[in-house]
C-alpha cells in the first residue's frame, strides 16, 4: 500500500474511533445522567448552565467536528498526506483536536454521572480545565509524531524565475538588514495594553474579578499584536533571519544550507488569509503588512514569505550567497 | 539596506562599518529622512560589537550624513558630499592598484584613457 493512502487510512480509522467514543460513551451513561446536564461551570468551580442531553450531546460532536473539517478539506485541496510538512499540520489538528473534545466530553459526564440534578454536578475547577489543555498538547505532540514517517514529497508548484543572484567577492562580507512595520497593528496592540492597565485599576478598585480576568486575556491580546506588528530581517552568511516584535525576539533562523532559491513578490493580506503568522507549514507567510515580501523555497520545495522593505535586494543577495555555496557542496 | 565589508581592510573597524553606510546611502537605497536599522540589528548582522557600530553612525552624524533623534533611531539626513564619496573611492582605487604593482601615476593615466 503506498504511504499516502495508509496514512488516509490511519487518519479515518482514527477519526471513526474518536467519533465512536463521543458518541457511544453519552448513549451508553444516559440512564445515569441527569436531565438537563450541567454544561457549563461558573469561576467558582459550581456549574452554572445546563443543556438537554441532545443538545450536549450535539455540542462534544461539533467540537470534534472542526477539525475533521479542517482535515478532509486541506486533503481535498492540497493532497496534504503527500508531505511531511502537512501531514505534521494534520497530525496536530486531529490529534489535538480528538483529545480536546473527548476530554471536554469526560469531565462534563464524570461530573454529572449519578447525580440527580444538574445543580448537584461535581465540581470542575481550573485543575480539570488544565487537564483537558494538557492532554490536548499530549495529543497534538503524537499527532505530529504520526504523521513524520513516510515520504516527503516536494511541494509542486508553478515554477517562478527566482531573483538575479549577485555576484559576490570571496573577500567581502555584504549582509543586509531591512525591517517591515505596521501602524495600525502597533497602535492596535498598544491600544490593548492600554485598555488592559485601565481595566485592572478600574478592576482593582471595584474589586471586581470578571474585570482582572479581561485584563489578563487583553494583555495577552495586545502581546500577540505587538509581536506581529513589526518585523527584523537580515541576510549574511549565517543565512535568513527573522526576528519578530518590537523587541526582536525570537529569532527564526533559516540556514543557507536549507535554502533552495528567494524572490521579492507582492502580497496581500486578503491573499494569505490576514495579518500575523498564515497558511500551513510548508507555505507560510509572515504577514506584517501588503506589499513587498521575500519569499525563499527550501530544498524540500516549501515556501516561506515575509513582508520586509526592500525585499529585492534581499532577494538577490541571498541568491548570491546560495550560488556561491553551490559549487562547494 | 545593503552593507559590504572588506575582510582584508587594514583601516579600524569603525571606519570600515561607516564606509560600509555612507556607500548604502550614497546608493540610494536609503533615502534622505528614512530610518536606518537599530545598531544593534546592524551589529548582529554585519557581526560587530554594537559599540562599533554606534562609533560608525556618530562619525556619520558629525559628518552630516545621518540623523539622530530621540526616540526616532537613526535616519538619514542627506546623502553624502558627491567628491567626498569621490575621494575615498580612489583611495580604495589606489590601495588595489598598489597590489597589483601599478603607481598613481600610472593610475591616472588609466583613468585620463577612459575619459
Amino acid at each position: 500500500m503506498s504511504h499516502p493512502s495508509r496514512s488516509l487510512l490511519v487518519a479515518g480509522a482514527w477519526t471513526a474511533t474518536v467519533t465512536g467514543i463521543l458518541v457511544a460513551v453519552p448513549l451508553l451513561l444516559r440512564d445515569r445522567l441527569p436531565e438537563p446536564l450541567a454544561a457549563h461551570w461558573g469561576p467558582s468551580g459550581r456549574p452554572d448552565r445546563s443543556l438537554p442531553f441532545w443538545a450536549s450531546f450535539s455540542l462534544s460532536l461539533a467540537v470534534w467536528a472542526l477539525p475533521v473539517a479542517i482535515a478532509v478539506c486541506a486533503h481535498l485541496r492540497w493532497n496534504a498526506l503527500r508531505h511531511r510538512a502537512h501531514r505534521r499540520t494534520l497530525g496536530i489538528v486531529l490529534g489535538a483536536g480528538a483529545a480536546f473534545a473527548v476530554g471536554t466530553q469526560a469531565i462534563t459526564l464524570a461530573a454529572n454521572l449519578d447525580r440527580p440534578g444538574w445543580h448537584e454536578a461535581g465540581p470542575l475547577g481550573w485543575r480539570a480545565f488544565l487537564l483537558v489543555f494538557a492532554a490536548a498538547a499530549a495529543g497534538g505532540a503524537l499527532g505530529r509524531a504520526a504523521g513524520g514517517p513516510g515520504p516527503d514529497e516536494p511541494l509542486v508548484r508553478e515554477p517562478v524565475v527566482p531573483q538575479a543572484g549577485m555576484r559576490l567577492r570571496p573577500d567581502r562580507r555584504t549582509v543586509w538588514v531591512s525591517s517591515a512595520s505596521n501602524g495600525w497593528v502597533t497602535g492596535t496592540g498598544v491600544a490593548c495594553l492600554v485598555a488592559a492597565v485601565a481595566l485592572a485599576v478600574a478592576g482593582g478598585i471595584v474589586a471586581a474579578g470578571v474585570a482582572l480576568v479581561a485584563a489578563g486575556v487583553l494583555a495577552v491580546a495586545g502581546l500577540v499584536v505587538l509581536w506581529v506588528s513589526t518585523a527584523g530581517v537580515r541576510v549574511g552568511d549565517g543565512g535568513l533571519v527573522i526576528a519578530f516584535g518590537p523587541f526582536r525576539r525570537p529569532r527564526r533562523t533559516l540556514p543557507l544550507a536549507t535554502l533552495q532559491s528567494a524572490r521579492a513578490e507582492e502580497r496581500r493580506p486578503s491573499e494569505v488569509g490576514g495579518w500575523g503568522i498564515r497558511g500551513l507549514a510548508g507555505s507560510v507567510t509572515i504577514m506584517i503588512r501588503a506589499g513587498e515580501c521575500l519569499v525563499v523555497r527550501d530544498l524540500s520545495g516549501g515556501e516561506l514569505a515575509v513582508s520586509v522593505d526592500d525585499a529585492a535586494h534581499g532577494a538577490a543577495l541571498l541568491n548570491g550567497l546560495i550560488a556561491r555555496r553551490a559549487p562547494v557542496s | 539596506m545593503l552593507l559590504t565589508l572588506d575582510l582584508n581592510d587594514p583601516r579600524p573597524l569603525h571606519e570600515q562599518v561607516a564606509g560600509a553606510v555612507r556607500r548604502a546611502v550614497a546608493s540610494g537605497t536609503v533615502l534622505p529622512g528614512q530610518r536606518l536599522p537599530s545598531a544593534r540589528e546592524l551589529a548582529d548582522a554585519l557581526g560587530v560589537n554594537a559599540n562599533t557600530v554606534l562609533r560608525a553612525l556618530r562619525d556619520l552624524r558629525d559628518e552630516g550624513v545621518l540623523e539622530f533623534r530621540r526616540g526616532r533611531g537613526v535616519s538619514v539626513l542627506r546623502p553624502p558630499d558627491g567628491r567626498e564619496v569621490l575621494r575615498r573611492m580612489a583611495r580604495e582605487l589606489l590601495d588595489e592598484a598598489e597590489r597589483y604593482g601599478h603607481r598613481p601615476e600610472e593610475v591616472i593615466e588609466i583613468i585620463k584613457e577612459l575619459s
